[in-house]
C-alpha cells in the first residue's frame, strides 16, 4: 500500500515537472533571448553560465518562497500562504518576471482546483481572480505540491529543473547548440542542487536575495526592446 | 528638556546580528569594541519649508564620525535646493563601525544629500560595518540622495538596510555606486572583499510594504565574475526612484536600457512592484562613466519633476 503511495507520488512529480504541463514555460525564455542577440551567450559554456545564474537567482528567491508556500500548506495556515505570496512579489524587481510569475500562477492554480478537491486552493484561486493576492507561480508550486503529498525537496527539484529547462529549452531555438549540450549542462547543474536547497531550506522570506546585474540589464533591454520570439 | 538631552546624547542601535549572511562575522573586534564612542556615527537631516517657504535645513543632530554643518545652495539649475554633503572624519569605515543616517524631508521641502568623497571600507579582521538609514519623504516633498562609490578592500565586510517611507505624491531618487575593489593597488583587490550585504525597501505612510530589494555579494560563495552577476565589469551602480506612477511613466520612456560592447558599459531600467516606481542599474569599467550615466538620470527625474535639469558636475569632484 505504501509503496503505491510512493509510485503514486512520484507519477505527480513527473507529471507537475514535465515541460508540457500547461502552465506556459514553453513561452518564457528568462532573458536568454537577449542575451544570445548580445552575444553574451554563445556556445555550451556561456548557456551553462547563463543557466547556473538562472538557476541560482531562482533558488534564492522563488525557490524559498515554494518552499514556505508548502510548510505553510501542511500546516493548514492560509494568512502565511498570501504573505509568502505577496512577500515574493515585492522582491521581484523585475516587471516582466513579475508577470510571468503570476501568469503562470494563475494557470497552475486552475489546473489544481480540476486535479483536486481542496478547500485553502479554491480560496487562494478566488483571492486571484479579485486580485486579493498576486498568485505567484513558485507559491502555487508550493500549493500543489503539497496537496499531491510530493515532499519539499522533490518540489525544489521540480522548481529547479523547471528553471534551468525553461532556458535549455529556449536555448535549443536561438544559441547554437546541440540537444546533447543541453542535455549535459542539465546534468552538471543538477550536482549544484544540494548546496542550493540546504541553503535554502534554512531561509526566512526576510533571507530572500539576488545579485545579478547582468541579468537585471538583460531582462531590461528585453522589456524594452523589440525581439519578441518569447512572450513577455 | 531631560526628553530632549536623552535624545540628543543617544545615538539609535544598529545591530545586524540577526542577518543570516553575517553570522560568520560576530567575533568583536580586539581594538575599540562595537558601538564605543566614534565607531558609531549618527546623523539626523531634516528639510523643510521655513516661512517664507525657502527649503533648509531645519534639523540637525549628529554623533561622531559623521559630520553634516549647514546646507548650502550651489545647484545652478535649482539655486533654492538646498544642498548637504556628509563627511566622515574617520577614515575608512573598520571592523565593529556602526552608522545610522536619518534623513527627512517635510511636506513640499526638498534636498541633494551626497558625500564629500567616497565611502572607503577597510580591510576587517574580526567583526563588520554596518549601517542604517531612515529616509521619509512626506507629501509632495523632493530628494536627490546621490553620494559618491563605496569602495571596499580586501576582506571588507559591510551590511546596510535603508528604509524609504515615501508618501505617493513625493519623489526620492536614490542611488548607490558600488567598486568592485581597489582595482590598482598592488595586484588589484577586485571582489576581494568578504561580504556586502545591501538592503533597500520601500513603504507608504500608512505601512503599507511595496518592495524590497536585498543583494548579497559574497565571493567565497558564488564568483561576481560569473556570467549574469557582475561578467567582465568592474563597476555597479543602484538607483531607485519613488515617484507617482505618471512620472514613472513619463521617466521610463525618457531612459535608454542598452548594452555597449564597445565602452564596456551598460544600463537598464524595470518597473517597481506595486507602483512604487523605478529601478535603474548600471554597469561599467570605471566609475566616472557609471557616475555620469547615474547622473544623467538624476537629471530626468529632475526635469520631469520639477522641470530643471541637474547641472554638470563639478569638474574636482
Amino acid at each position: 500500500m505504501t509503496e503505491d503511495k510512493d509510485i503514486i507520488t512520484v507519477m505527480r512529480l513527473l507529471q507537475f515537472t514535465d515541460s508540457t504541463f500547461p502552465v506556459g514555460t514553453f513561452s518564457f525564455s528568462n532573458g536568454l533571448e537577449t542575451a544570445s542577440f548580445e552575444k553574451i551567450v554563445t556556445d555550451a559554456g556561456s548557456l551553462e553560465a547563463f543557466a547556473r545564474s538562472q538557476a541560482r537567482q531562482a533558488a534564492f528567491s522563488d525557490g524559498v518562497a515554494a518552499l514556505h508556500a508548502h510548510r505553510a500548506f501542511l500546516k493548514g495556515d492560509y494568512e502565511a500562504c498570501r504573505e509568502i505570496d505577496n512577500y515574493l512579489i515585492m522582491f521581484k524587481m523585475n516587471a516582466e518576471a513579475r508577470l510571468m510569475i503570476k501568469r503562470m500562477g494563475k494557470k497552475l492554480a486552475e489546473l489544481a482546483v480540476r486535479l483536486f478537491d481542496n478547500d485553502l486552493i479554491s480560496r487562494w484561486l478566488a483571492d486571484i481572480k479579485s486580485d486579493d493576492t498576486p498568485g505567484t507561480y513558485p507559491v502555487a508550486q508550493g500549493l500543489v505540491f503539497a496537496a499531491a503529498g510530493i515532499g519539499e525537496k522533490d518540489l525544489f527539484c521540480s522548481h529547479q529543473y523547471g528553471i534551468v529547462n525553461m532556458v535549455l529549452s529556449a536555448a535549443l531555438r536561438c544559441v547554437k547548440v546541440s540537444h546533447y549540450d543541453t542535455q549535459l549542462i542539465l546534468e552538471t547543474l543538477a550536482n549544484e542542487v544540494p548546496a542550493l536547497y540546504d541553503e535554502a531550506s534554512q531561509m526566512e522570506p526576510k533571507d530572500m536575495n539576488a545579485f545579478y546585474p547582468e541579468l537585471d540589464i538583460l531582462a531590461s533591454l528585453h522589456e524594452k526592446g523589440n525581439m519578441r520570439m518569447f512572450m513577455n | 528638556m531631560t526628553e530632549q538631552i536623552k535624545e540628543k546624547t543617544l545615538a539609535p542601535e544598529v545591530d545586524f546580528s540577526t542577518a543570516r549572511e553575517m553570522s560568520r562575522y560576530l567575533i568583536e573586534p580586539e581594538a575599540m569594541y562595537v558601538g564605543a564612542p566614534g565607531k558609531h556615527g549618527y546623523l539626523r537631516l531634516g528639510f523643510e519649508l521655513d516661512k517664507t517657504g525657502k527649503s533648509i535645513l531645519r534639523d540637525l543632530d549628529r554623533r561622531h564620525p559623521l559630520i553634516v554643518q549647514q546646507e548650502l545652495y550651489f545647484d545652478e539649475e535649482m539655486p533654492e535646493l538646498p544642498c548637504v554633503y556628509i563627511l566622515s572624519s574617520g577614515g575608512p569605515n573598520v571592523d565593529g563601525d556602526r552608522y545610522r543616517q536619518d534623513i527627512t524631508v517635510k511636506k513640499d521641502a526638498f534636498a541633494f544629500v551626497s558625500t564629500g568623497a567616497a565611502t572607503k571600507l577597510a580591510e576587517m579582521r574580526f567583526n563588520y560595518s554596518g549601517l542604517v538609514q531612515n529616509i521619509v519623504l512626506e507629501d509632495n516633498a523632493y530628494l536627490e540622495f546621490m553620494p559618491e562609490p563605496v569602495i571596499p578592500c580586501r576582506h571588507t565586510r559591510f551590511i546596510s538596510d535603508t528604509r524609504l517611507c515615501v508618501a505617493d505624491s513625493a519623489t526620492v531618487f536614490y542611488s548607490e555606486i558600488f567598486m568592485g575593489g581597489r582595482k590598482y593597488y598592488k595586484e588589484g583587490e577586485l571582489f576581494k572583499y568578504d561580504i556586502l550585504s545591501v538592503c533597500s525597501h520601500g513603504e507608504r505612510p500608512d505601512g503599507r510594504q511595496l518592495f524590497r530589494e536585498k543583494f548579497v555579494i559574497d565571493p567565497l560563495v558564488e564568483n561576481p565574475r560569473n556570467l549574469g552577476v557582475m561578467g567582465k565589469f568592474d563597476v555597479f551602480a543602484n538607483v531607485i526612484v519613488m515617484t507617482p506612477k505618471d512620472k514613472a511613466d513619463e521617466i521610463y520612456n525618457a531612459t535608454e536600457a542598452f548594452i555597449d560592447r564597445k565602452n564596456m558599459i551598460a544600463a537598464g531600467i524595470t518597473r517597481l512592484p506595486n507602483d512604487a516606481g523605478l529601478l535603474y542599474k548600471v554597469l561599467g569599467m570605471e566609475p566616472g562613466p557609471v557616475k555620469k550615466l547615474v547622473r544623467e538620470f538624476c537629471s530626468t527625474v529632475r526635469k520631469t519633476v520639477k522641470g530643471r535639469p541637474v547641472p554638470p558636475e563639478f569638474p574636482w569632484r
